[in-house]
């Protein structure tokens, strides 16, 4: 019997030793993999046992998201919270235990989180020493805290209250404002996640950056390129006859216009489908048009920007199998054409920026907790967009827009300032209005792109609005 | 013994220092100190021959389930006295081991003579459960409310049914491997004899079925089959029992839907992270947070596993004291099997060694499905880790379990020092 029972009991040795390898294979093998998992709150769980930096507004005073400690019989808690709320939350983000972590919150949770690491100054070296809290490093971001509250106000008091703002300082690149509507109190997603999530108006959404929408005849700023590029000069003269009939499809003006004798200029400044159609079909082609768009940033999901950017779209088919009518739409923006607030903006300050694509940014600076500035990258180029002739001359017909469109609205007293409207057919309801604009135009400050999903014409629903914030930009000092 | 002492010491202190947390009146730490220490000095004067490492283990794993528990509980509302009650739990069991080997110390084959009467008792111990006594916690039928005190029977009723098998299968041994008939090849003994033990055993296994008690259920199941091995010698009666098995569970997994939950949640937790597959999930979480070292006493979240204290503690324990720690623990309780194989080995009569045997393989497999089922390596049975789960059914009956240990091993020590080995099969005097 002795034999049977030592046999069994190597039984159990072999059992307990298969305990241990698979002991083993959770907390060495996967170990990594498992705390990484979604499902696991435990990082962010630990991580509230010690205070994040701050999340500042680009004047470096005004606090967007900061931890606030509570006693519990555990020990210490802080709980993030964010005094602006909803205005800012699609930049700044929410930091969440049970749903994770957006925006800056997310993308510079480095900074953000209790050092780890070389400690960076002596305060953090005698902090860590001493065993006292380690707070994490201040980020400061490049928004203008008084625009981005005034666009979403603007944004949730327009027409439909479904719209995005972006705007920039075209030589840095640096995101003044990014607003979009409708949007969510951060300090309230623990609470209402599930309802924000499955609302009808997605409010998670940025709209900003993350939705994509036809773009209409701002795109025309972009086919203007091509064709000064294509050697089209502004006072060339195209004739319109309110219809241009190519196999399968018509172009037809807005509004079934016709403005017969034209210069390229008032082409733009009237925004003209059949001229820019013809453009397009017999100066530009299909090839030279889509490049002018990659170049302006479409097709690039801008991965290494704070927040996540749906790349903007020209078309699903390359350029060489389009039909006449696929370019004739696309010429002013319809067709497949997708893009957002953030891409045109971008657009506007390329052309701005005499032609030079200024890499966007969110964050300017890090500091650590007793001011010390650890991080501040200096503005780069990300791309030469178009030549700079070619941008001072889009300029310039940019600038017509305003004075012979007679688009009084948009004008500020004392400065030159450009822009182009949007009207795009949204296949559902009306149409959403586009208005991207930049000022002063000899020496730009800003550049901005308003749209106002289902808003109407551009006249009526995203210039008013535009105005009203470049006024109080570059006039009000916000 | 005092080695085991300090650890647990040293773990209170450990806690007590890092959660900045209340000290449990140290009265009641002297008090569990005191007793465990009384109690291996009394068992050492009334079995002198017995082995001297069972209690020390048992030391060991009731101070780090008194260590855990107090860490996972201390702050949780209406949750805070549990250790203590626990401790009172280890007292009782200390007691009844004293007693039990205070009564038995000269014949523990008493208990054979009476092996019948403890099969019906065990099945009414189960039983009892139907009568309106009995409620359900978790999905399974297996408390008994007796006013002041709850209990589960199934913790008691098993210990006196591995005795009811110990007494029956020596007693039968040869009438069983002797070979009477074959059918399909397997050879089967006359029923006559093999009736009782699979009567009792169907019987049992039948009501644990009902109660939905799967962790008991495969106890229940598994300790018998090893023991008619271990007496009779025959593989077929282990191949015959695996098919069983896997039959049975192919038809409870068909029948019972909280069977097929668990299984689900076994093979895919990822399928209902937070509903069905959360329990097993945030359990692999905390094993997998504590990594080669642990997070430390106190430092982990296993609070976050629903019932931490009685089925998960292993998990806490991997998390806070990390592979190291958990290989530890399970090393402790290889040497409880280890120790309790040493004894059945040592044993003179074939009753006391299966006894011996199978309440150390109840020992040695109720580790291994709870700790396998916590660690995702088999579907997760409801079951307590002995000595070191939260339960007072659990502690007081692995408690009685340790002390007929003692027993067995009391007698074969005694043999020995008395100039008498094991030669051939049998014991002579040299």
């Amino acid at each position: 019997m002795n034999a049977h029972l030592k046999r069994t009991f190597y039984l159990f040795v072999a059992g307990f030793a298969g305990l241990v390898v698979m002991l083993a294979y959770w907390q060495v093998y996967s170990r990594e993999a498992l705390a990484n998992n979604p499902e696991n709150g435990f990082q962010t769980q630990r991580s509230i046992s010690s205070p994040r930096g701050l999340i500042l507004a680009g004047d470096g005073e005004t606090v967007l998201a900061k931890s606030a400690k509570r006693g519990t019989p555990r020990g210490p808690v802080y709980d993030r919270v964010y005094p602006l709320g909803t205005p800012f939350s699609n930049v700044v983000g929410y930091w969440s235990t049970r749903y994770g972590a957006t925006g800056i919150e997310i993308s510079n949770n480095s900074d953000l989180s209790s050092v780890v690491g070389e400690p960076e100054t002596l305060d953090d070296l005698i902090n860590r020493a001493t065993g006292g809290p380690q707070p994490g490093n201040n980020v400061v971001l490049t928004i203008d805290p008084g625009l981005q509250k005034l666009a979403y106000q603007e944004l949730s008091a327009s027409s439909t209250g479904r719209g995005s703002v972006v705007a920039l300082n075209p030589k840095t690149g640096d995101i003044l404002a990014m607003a979009t509507s409708p949007s969510f109190d951060p300090n309230e997603v623990d609470e209402n996640y599930p309802e924000l999530a499955n609302a009808p108006d997605a409010p998670l959404v940025d709209r900003a950056t993350q939705s994509l929408y036809p773009p209409g005849s701002v795109f025309k700023v972009i086919t203007a390129a091509a064709a000064l590029e294509a050697g089209v000069s502004p006072e060339q003269h195209f004739f319109d006859s309110g219809a241009y009939e190519l196999p399968g499809y018509t172009v037809h003006n807005f509004e079934g216009k016709d403005f017969g004798d034209v210069t390229f200029t008032r082409a733009l400044a009237y925004s003209i489908n059949v001229v820019f159609a013809k453009i397009a079909v017999n100066i530009v082609g299909a090839r030279p048009l889509t490049e002018m768009a990659l170049n302006f940033g479409f097709g690039d999901p801008y991965d290494d920007f704070s927040v996540p950017v749906s790349g903007s779209s020209v078309n699903s088919l390359p350029p060489e199998k389009w039909t006449t009518g696929t370019l004739a739409q696309t010429a002013f923006g319809q067709g497949e054409v997708q893009t957002n607030a953030f891409e045109m903006a971008l657009v506007a300050g390329a052309i701005a920026n005499d032609g030079e694509l200024m890499e966007p940014r969110l964050v300017r600076e890090v500091r650590s907790p007793d001011g010390i500035i650890l991080d501040k990258p200096t503005p780069s180029v990300r791309r030469q967009a178009l030549p700079q002739s070619t941008a001072e001359t889009l300029n310039e017909m940019m600038q017509q827009v305003i004075i012979e469109g007679g688009l009084t609205e948009a004008e500020i007293e004392g400065m030159k300032v450009a822009g182009k409207t949007g009207t795009a057919e949204s296949g559902n309801g009306e149409p959403h209005s586009w208005w991207i604009t930049f000022a002063p135009a000899d020496d730009p400050k800003i550049a901005m792109c308003v749209m106002i999903e289902n808003g109407g014409r551009a006249d009526e629903g995203a210039l008013p609005i535009a105005a009203r914030l470049m006024k109080a930009y570059l006039v009000d000092g916000v | 013994m005092v080695l085991a002492l300090l650890v647990t010491t040293l773990g209170f202190a450990t806690l007590i220092f890092v959660q900045e947390a209340t000290s449990p009146p140290l009265v009641y730490g002297a008090y569990y100190a005191g007793t465990l220490f009384v109690l291996y000095l009394g068992v050492r004067l009334l079995l002198p021959h017995s082995d001297v490492l069972l209690l020390p283990i048992v030391t060991l794993l009731t101070g780090l389930g008194l260590v855990m528990i107090f860490r996972l509980t201390y702050n949780v509302e209406g949750a805070q006295k549990l250790a203590l009650t626990q401790a009172v739990w280890i007292l009782i069991g200390s007691g009844a081991l004293f007693l039990l080997v205070l009564f038995l110390r000269n014949n523990y084959d008493r208990l054979f003579d009476y092996k019948y009467l403890l099969a019906i008792a065990a099945v009414f111990l189960i039983a009892s459960t139907f009568t309106p006594l009995g409620y359900t916690v978790n999905g399974a039928r297996l408390w008994v409310d007796l006013g002041p005190v709850n209990f589960q029977p199934s913790e008691f009723s098993r210990i006196a049914l591995v005795v009811f098998f110990a007494g029956y299968l020596a007693e039968k041994r040869d009438v069983l491997a002797a070979t009477s008939r074959s059918f399909l090849g397997i050879q089967l003994p006359a029923i006559k004899y093999f009736g009782p033990v699979a009567l009792v055993w169907a019987a049992s296994l039948g009501l644990l079925v009902f109660e939905k008690d799967l962790g008991s259920s495969l106890l229940f199941f598994a300790v018998p089959l090893l023991m008619l091995y271990a007496a009779t010698g025959r593989i077929a009666y282990v191949l015959l029992g695996g098919v069983l098995f896997c039959v049975g569970s192919f038809v409870t997994f068909l029948i019972f839907e909280h069977v097929q939950v668990r299984v689900q949640s076994w093979l895919d937790p990822w399928q209902d992270p937070d509903g069905t597959g959360f329990q097993i999930l945030q359990s692999i979480f905390n094993i997998a947070d504590g990594g080669l070292l642990g997070t430390g006493l106190g430092a982990g979240f296993a609070q976050t596993i629903p019932e931490v204290e009685t089925d998960f503690v292993f998990s806490a324990i991997a998390s806070e004291l990390g592979l190291l720690g958990a290989t530890a623990v399970l090393l402790a309780f290889l040497a409880f099997t280890y120790r309790g194989t040493k004894i059945a080995l040592l044993a003179e009569d074939d009753a006391s060694k299966l006894l011996a045997f199978g309440l150390t393989a109840m020992f040695a497999i109720q580790t291994l499905i709870i700790v396998g089922g916590v660690t995702r390596a088999i579907p997760l049975t409801g079951i307590t880790l002995p000595f070191v789960s939260y339960g007072g059914s659990s502690v007081v009956g692995n408690f009685l379990l340790t002390g007929l240990l003692l027993l067995v091993s009391e007698r074969a020590g005694r043999r020995e020092t008395e100039g008498l080995t094991y030669r051939d099969g049998r014991w002579v005097s040299t």
